[in-house]
């Protein structure tokens, strides 16, 4: 009697150690989707910018065409080409800032705020989902996650290339 | 850029009645995030809840713990652990800022308690004291509910790497930089003086590493005088000087706010001889927007914020000799004195509240997409949700 009650105890303490690990990688996999969502809006909007810059005098007619065109892209891209695309758009952006220092027009002076103050939280936006995503892909690699296959069906997250890109 | 307003709870983990960095960097924070409109909750442990700002909530008293090499007032345990919860269930927040909360107190409990965004801020920088870190197995789980990491400088960061594992993007600590920049030269300070904040007799706030320069300072520079503002016994401190350095010294006390920014605008020189314990330096930021020319050991935290010396001078920490040309060098040259102070001036601007509270809650709102707000852990387990327990 006492040898099954005591069964029960060890097995009752793993059941409860097994749903708190469920539940911390569950968290973790939000916390990978929520990062990412946040990373995905900024990149949006950059592109949205970019698009509004290449309309705008800041920038030539050949490095107009080489935005508009690297925005759509990256807008347009599926999963599998999204790193490429943002990379190009980096690119382009990166080569228009320099050529542009010195604008009067408060018109464009504004948007390139608005270009620099983005790049700014992509830079921590890439941070944090890079951070869930390693976090999450280290907790997944533990025996009693992958033995009891607590991850479900949850694909594993995974990084950009872009991301490791220095902006 | 939309405005909308949050609800915003912050945890400080150490007592509120005693002075300290984190503490004033709380306080701050939190003020300057109600002067733009949002609601701010802080809790925080507390001996009395007399004397209290409005937006602080004590979360019981602290218990003074020798910890980290000094003694922490701390607080946690099973009282203080439901009013946590209850302060977290009462607040409704949508977005929850935990000040170190590696460390056994508060922070980690809320961290502990609560589910939904929440941001965590690291002060700490400590390559040796492991201590510090020792419940990482239990602590790991727990951090890993943060949304982001926020370090308060390269080393904060450096620590967090190596005991926990975890990246973090680095935000300074805050000054007003009005406060400073307002500042008016004072006749009394101004000159060939040298001046120093902070409790002198401490050793690790390094005015020994000054006394044993000072000779040396003497035979270039007869009329340097040394100006020492902070709490302390000046009258046992000059009992160990020889008799003729001892005339070199004035003793001001703790000194007011506008007090201390005129003390920093006029003096020849601000000197930080630190011998390390110092995680940010805010002090250096402060003497920097007051236009200061600011003369500072090399240790991480201050080499870190003088830009490696492009803002101020660095000297090697604990070398008197080197502190000795290095100040005699300032002295005698004005003009490359209020140079480098211009250029310091300018770039403690972006210490300035309006940059790092931006800073910070543009961390915030990253961690807010989804906008599910912050709840208690408790009421999502599905045996709470089977009980009819949750509050939903």
């Amino acid at each position: 009697m006492n040898n099954f009650l005591l069964a029960f105890f060890f097995l009752s303490i793993f059941a409860w150690y097994l749903s708190f690990l469920a539940t911390r990688l569950n968290r973790l996999h939000h916390r990978v989707e929520t990062s990412w969502a946040n990373l995905d809006g900024l990149l949006q909007r950059r592109a949205a910018v970019a698009i509004e810059i290449a309309r705008s005098e800041i920038s030539d007619p050949a490095a107009s065409l080489l935005l508009t065109f690297a925005a759509h892209q990256a807008r347009e891209a599926t999963v599998r080409d999204r790193s490429q695309a943002e990379t190009g758009l980096t690119g382009a952006l990166g080569i228009l800032i320099e050529n542009s220092a010195d604008t009067q027009n408060p018109l464009e002076q504004e948007l390139l705020l608005e270009l620099k103050d983005l790049t700014a939280k992509i830079k921590v936006a890439i941070a944090m989902h890079v951070e869930s995503v390693t976090r999450t892909q280290m907790v997944r690699k533990k025996l009693f996650i992958r033995l009891f296959r607590l991850a479900g069906s949850a694909p594993e997250p995974v990084t950009y290339e872009f991301e490791g890109d220095v902006f | 850029m939309p405005l909308s307003k949050k609800r915003i709870g912050i945890v400080c983990p150490y007592g509120w009645d005693t002075p300290g960095g984190v503490k004033s960097h709380i306080g701050d924070l939190a003020e300057y995030l109600i002067a733009q409109g949002h609601t701010v909750s802080v809790l925080a442990p507390s001996s009395s809840d007399e004397n209290l700002p409005s937006y602080v909530t004590s979360a019981g008293r602290p218990i003074s713990i020798a910890y980290n090499g000094a003694v922490a007032r701390l607080l946690f345990g099973p009282v203080a652990f439901s009013r946590v919860k209850s302060w977290i269930a009462d607040g409704n927040f949508d977005v929850l800022h935990l000040h170190e909360p590696a460390i056994p107190s508060i922070s980690l409990l809320a961290c502990w308690a609560a589910e939904g965004p929440m941001v965590g801020t690291f002060h700490a920088a400590s390559a040796r004291k492991k201590i510090a870190f020792a419940i990482t197995p239990f602590v790991e789980p727990v951090i890993e509910k943060l949304n982001a990491r926020i370090a308060v400088s390269e080393a904060a960061r450096e620590t967090l790497r190596i005991h926990l594992d975890t990246d973090a993007m680095v935000v300074p600590n805050g000054i007003y930089a009005d406060r400073f920049a307002d500042a008016s030269v004072d006749s009394r300070w101004s000159g060939n003086t040298m001046g120093f904040i902070g409790r002198f007799e401490e050793y690790r706030k390094g005015l020994s590493v000054l006394i044993e320069a000072l000779p040396q300072i003497l035979r270039r520079i007869p009329d340097i005088r040394i100006l020492i503002a902070g709490p302390g016994d000046p009258e046992s401190f000059l009992a160990k000087l020889e008799p003729h350095l001892r005339n070199r010294f004035t003793f001001l006390g703790t000194i007011s706010e506008s007090d201390k920014a005129n003390f920093m605008a006029s003096v020849g020189i601000y000197v930080a001889p630190n011998t390390g314990g110092e995680s940010f330096g805010i002090i250096l930021a402060e003497a920097l927007a007051a236009g200061a020319s600011v003369l500072a050991s090399d240790i991480p935290a201050f080499d870190s914020l003088l830009g490696g010396g492009a803002y101020g001078t660095l000297f090697a920490s604990e070398n008197a000799a080197d502190l000795a040309d290095k100040a005699i060098a300032l002295l005698e040259d004005p003009e490359r004195r209020r140079a480098v102070s211009h250029k310091g001036h300018d770039y403690a601007q972006s210490f300035d509240w309006d940059v790092v509270a931006e800073r910070i809650y543009d961390v915030y709102e990253m961690a807010m997409v989804g906008g599910r707000g912050v709840t208690l852990a408790s009421d999502n387990r599905a045996w709470n949700r089977l009980l009819g327990r949750s509050n939903e």
